[in-house]
């Protein structure tokens, strides 16, 4: 999925190509049901608010420094968590192919834990880091760290053993053996690992800002929701939709070449 | 520097479903200190094996291994290793890739950097230090390899089919090259190989080894006239002597062929 959309949001394309004209046409028609289904009145009134409403406090949102104040502590979770998921993943998965008995007497364990929703550890990481920010940043890094494991182990299974064996041949010590053969050798499957974990790491922290939490924008999101302030809710989202693809977008950037 | 290897009564077997494996059986075979020897045989006799005690990456075996009469275990500083398969790091260039042992010492930047780059010349690579293996034709990434290995300064040489996945002609012309590095540096060499050619072409003495278990069948002399190049291949003494290897070889072929072809089948 992050594939396709970095390579669309690449491709080189006029505004009168046939395809950009259907995609705008798109957007136009969903805002046009949108904005009919708000002034029916066949919903509840608020649930969906008229998109001038929607307009004015997404501008609102964008200049009020309280904003900006939730991201940089949202932000900061997610950069928190995923970089200790990311680094404690790549360690565990070269564990893992460095050292076949221990990767086959783990993998059960990874994969299973891997598919399994990480919100379900979110009482027992509340439970262990209170409510403030640590409990967030955890629940980002239990989210980043087993796809990055997966892929790194994956990638430790794609490196040629005649590479490990010149490493033996040349005496590297181990902390060498890692440097100098396993990471540069795992550059691409680290890539993917990137793009997978901050995805998640994104999604767990959202949710644990939801579910409990005095700051953030998940916080601020199930704030507006809960006091109905559903044109702030829905600008919000937006805000979040769209820091969400710039982060996808920066990710992608870092291609594996060769 | 080179040094002088000695292969003492080598043992090695291996565990497998079926029971143990004999792979070698009392192996033993000298490499005079600046020697080119040459070790030949079917599929199966074990040759790689013996590459991978001596080079001390295969554990458990019978009988010593002696670098100038000082018995070594396991990996060895006196010992460069040149494997069979792609081995050349694709992340770095070629010149990055020769200074690899080098960094791994921990030796100076620009002093590595000029070693590599003698090496560079020295295995004819002159114009693509800066290039990427990705870019290079199988036997320039071999001659990298072989380079890398090089550069490590071992006293002995130690090659498991370095151009195997080579065509014909590419591996005679690298003959020449490899000749030419052995003769500037008098390394003392051990060349794994299951080309009788290439065996005649390179060695001072060519061994003979038996299909499984692995054994010593002859010493084969090559008593060419040096310094040598593919040409030599025309000579009648040439052709004397590869005759005389085959007439070895192919009753040991021949057995390895019978008793995998059944089970090749059923596969």
């Amino acid at each position: 999925m992050a594939t396709t959309l970095t390579n669309f949001n690449r491709a080189p394309l006029h505004w009168f190509a046939p395809v950009t004209r259907v995609r705008a046409l798109t957007l136009l028609a969903a805002a046009l049901v949108w904005e009919g289904v708000a002034r029916s009145g066949w919903l509840y009134e608020g649930v969906v608010p008229p998109l001038t409403a929607v307009a004015r406090a997404f501008v609102v949102l964008l200049v009020t420094g309280d904003t900006y104040h939730h991201l940089a502590v949202t932000a900061w979770e997610v950069a928190a968590g995923f970089g200790i998921g990311l680094v404690a993943g790549i360690a565990f998965g070269i564990l893992m192919g460095a050292r076949p008995f221990f990767g086959r007497a783990m993998a059960p364990y990874v994969d299973g834990l891997a598919t399994a929703p990480k919100i379900i550890f979110l009482p027992i990481v509340m439970l262990l880091f209170g409510v403030g920010i640590t409990s967030k940043i955890a629940l980002g890094a239990l989210s980043a760290f087993f796809p990055v494991t997966l892929n790194t182990a994956a990638g430790m299974h794609g490196i040629s053993p005649v590479l490990i064996r010149v490493g033996r041949s040349f005496r590297l010590s181990r902390a060498q053996m890692v440097r100098m053969i396993y990471l540069p050798a795992l550059r691409g499957s680290i890539i993917v690992s990137m793009r997978l974990g901050l995805g998640v790491a994104i999604i767990g922290v959202l949710l644990a800002e939801i579910k409990l939490a005095d700051r953030g924008l998940g916080f601020l999101a199930i704030d507006h929701y809960n006091q109905f302030r559903i044109p702030d809710m829905y600008a919000l989202l937006l805000f979040i939709f769209i820091l969400a693809i710039g982060a996808n977008v920066l990710i992608g950037r870092l291609s594996p070449r060769r | 520097m080179p040094g002088a290897l000695v292969v003492e009564n080598i043992s090695k077997r291996f565990a497998t479903s079926a029971g143990a494996l004999a792979a070698l059986e009392g192996v033993s075979l000298a490499v005079p200190q600046g020697r080119f020897v040459s070790i030949i045989g079917p599929s199966g006799c074990g040759k790689s094996t013996l590459f991978g005690v001596v080079g001390g990456l295969v554990p458990d075996y019978e009988g010593r291994v002696l670098i100038d009469g000082a018995p070594v275990h396991g990996t060895h500083d006196d010992i460069g290793m040149v494997f069979q398969e792609e081995s050349t790091f694709p992340w770095l260039t070629v010149l990055e890739n020769i200074m690899f042992p080098l960094d791994a010492r921990g030796m100076a930047r620009n002093e590595c950097r000029e070693r590599a780059e003698r090496l560079v010349h020295l295995v004819g690579l002159d114009g693509f230090g800066n290039s990427y293996p990705a870019e290079l034709s199988g036997g320039m990434r071999q001659r990298t390899a072989i380079a890398r290995t090089l550069a490590a300064e071992p006293k002995i040489l130690l090659m498991d089919e370095p151009f195997a996945a080579l065509d014909e002609q590419t591996r005679l012309l690298l003959g020449d090259k490899l000749l030419q590095i052995w003769r500037e540096l008098a390394q003392t060499t051990l060349l794994i190989t299951h080309s009788i050619t290439e065996a005649v072409q390179l060695s001072d003495e060519v061994v003979v080894m038996t299909y499984r278990p692995g054994r010593i069948k002859r010493v084969i002399p090559i008593d060419l006239p040096r310094p040598r190049s593919s040409e030599i291949v025309e000579s009648a003494a040439f052709g004397r002597l590869v005759g005389t290897i085959w007439h070895d070889l192919r009753e040991e072929a021949l057995r390895g062929l019978a008793q995998t072809e059944p089970q090749g089948v059923s596969h």
